[in-house]
């Protein structure tokens, strides 16, 4: 199988001195794994995943993501490691002057795919999320799940080896909610490595899939996908 | 179509976007540009005007050794040759006592002032004209002292004064564009990277998501680079505009003002290559102001 796409060894982050986001935390997650984040706000499962993004760099410990080591990574190789992770947010972080094809087309202009090819990509992945109608309407014409939907079109659009979502379906209603997961669900099943922060319990519950509980910076709980409970930091 | 070639296109689309959606910041730099270039292009014409004048007040000075009685035709001739092997000297003429008293008898309106002279009482001279580069005092006085005392000449005159008030002249208008030129370039330069400045945070979002799908720091700034160039170009074509736009608007009048003072008014617009400086120039004030604007960002989303 490979080593995890995802390894993280006695990391923490500290903002101020003494105060932790996360506090030794370890953990790995193996390929095509999904994985949900759960626990109350402030937590740290955004810290979490804001560190295996590069977007944030350890206090202590070592990450390693795609088997470059996060903690140690140059400014300059952030890029080449963000092309083979997609990322969702909650608020959608989509530019409101490009249309809806522009907008997945993004991620694919930035490693220079050519014109043709990248408007056959960005059909296909609109098309897989029930969008190809909409790929010439500006974001705001969108419903907030036609948003996420393109949204995580733009992150799957190079193919990613790991996706992170954080809160991503946070300001959708129950059935858009389901809409997106499904489709969140869909790339797990395709081979990527998926982690999903969410403080939906309805989620957990209807997906049955592993499950990282964080509180106060800590693993309080890891809960694989056979449910069976074992203990923090395994 | 190549990668790189896709990068290029990608990254001027960006920057023709960044100059379309920030419209009014990206007047404003352009204007500001314009403003600058307009100022520097008007003072650099003027500066050149005025040397092209002062130069041809210049040719007209002169040193005149006056000889001694007696010479013969070959003495003032072999004098001539030596004069004109001194340091400083363009070229010289040798004026006989008969073109002398010819030209007395000219500007003076007849010969009625000679009338009851035996002889003609003026010398015969030589008209020492000097290097535009020897129009100093220095340079003057470094001639003089070679031409001092050599058999034949009987004295030197000439315009010490005059002269080094023109090379003074010419000195501090030339000075005194380049200092303004350094300073409004300075100034255009810090307004230019505080207006791209501006729509780098302006665009903050695009920035925050170029960054999040694996943007290069090279893709990011790229397209700002381009659009302060291109305001820059734009920048430096409405100066020039402007320039030309004045230049045939009040060269009449200046023609008719110059004739009455100086009695010359020969005067010049730029040339096709100093009109492409100048635009030139506004593309790299504007380059310039972008680098200063990105150099403090180091890339992270």
């Amino acid at each position: 199988m490979g080593e995890a796409p995802v390894r993280i060894y006695h990391v923490s982050k500290s903002y101020m001195a003494g105060q932790y986001a996360l506090h030794d935390i370890s953990l790995e997650v193996s390929r095509g794994e999904f994985v949900f984040l759960t626990g109350a706000s402030g937590a740290g499962k955004t810290t979490l995943l804001e560190l295996i993004f590069a977007a944030e760099q350890p206090s202590e410990g070592q990450i390693l993501v795609l088997g470059r080591n996060v903690a140690r990574i140059g400014a300059g190789a952030i890029p080449a490691l963000r092309r083979r992770v997609g990322v969702v947010f909650q608020d959608f972080k989509l530019l409101d002057d490009r249309t809806v094809e522009e907008n997945v087309r993004l991620a694919l202009d930035v490693v220079g795919t050519p014109r043709r090819e990248a408007r056959t990509r960005v059909f296909q992945l609109l098309k897989s999320v029930g969008l190809q109608h909409r790929r010439f309407h500006h974001p705001r014409s969108l419903s907030g799940g036609e948003q996420q939907r393109v949204a995580l079109a733009r992150a799957l659009v190079n193919e990613p080896e790991i996706l992170l979502a954080d809160e991503p379906t946070g300001n959708l209603d129950p059935e858009l909610t389901i809409e997106i997961m499904d489709l969140i669900m869909a790339a797990a099943t395709r081979g990527t490595t998926v982690m999903v922060a969410t403080h939906d319990h309805s989620l957990l519950e209807r997906y049955g899939k592993r499950r990282l509980r964080l509180e106060g910076g800590r693993i309080v709980e890891d809960q694989p996908a056979a449910n069976a409970s074992i203990g923090a930091n395994a | 179509m190549s990668r790189v070639l896709v990068l290029i296109r990608v990254a001027f689309a960006n920057a023709f976007r960044g100059v379309r959606e920030a419209s009014t910041t990206s007047l404003l730099a352009v204007l500001t540009i314009a403003v600058v270039l307009m100022l520097v292009g008007a003072a650099v014409l003027l500066v050149e005007n005025m040397a092209g004048i002062l130069d041809d007040f210049g040719a007209e000075l002169q040193l005149t050794a006056y000889l001694e009685e007696g010479l013969s035709e070959e003495e003032q001739a072999r004098l001539r040759e030596h004069v004109s092997a001194a340091p400083g000297v363009e070229r010289v003429e040798l004026i006989s006592k008969e073109v002398a008293l010819a030209r007395f008898e000219r500007i003076a309106g007849g010969s009625e002032l000679l009338v009851g002279l035996e002889s003609n009482p003026l010398p015969a001279s030589l008209e020492i004209e000097l290097r535009a580069d020897a129009r100093t005092a220095d340079a003057i006085e470094i001639l003089r002292e070679s031409l001092d005392g050599l058999p034949g000449i009987a004295e030197l005159a000439h315009g010490e004064e005059w002269i080094e008030g023109y090379a003074r002249a010419v000195a501090l208008v030339r000075g005194g564009a380049w200092g303004i030129g350094v300073v409004l370039g300075l100034a255009a330069l810090l307004i230019v990277a505080n207006t791209i400045r501006l729509a780098f945070y302006s665009r903050r979002d695009e920035l925050d998501i170029l960054g999040l799908v694996g943007a290069s720091r090279t893709f990011v700034r790229v397209p700002f680079l381009l659009e302060g160039t291109l305001q820059g170009l734009l920048g430096g074509v409405a100066a020039l505009l402007v320039l030309y736009g004045a230049y045939e608007l009040i060269l009449p009048q200046l023609r008719y003002g110059l004739e009455l003072v100086v009695g010359r008014a020969e005067l010049r617009f730029f040339t096709t290559g100093e009109s492409l400086r100048l635009i030139a120039s506004g593309a790299g004030l504007g380059l310039l102001g972008a680098m200063t604007a990105l150099a403090g960002w180091r890339g992270e989303a």
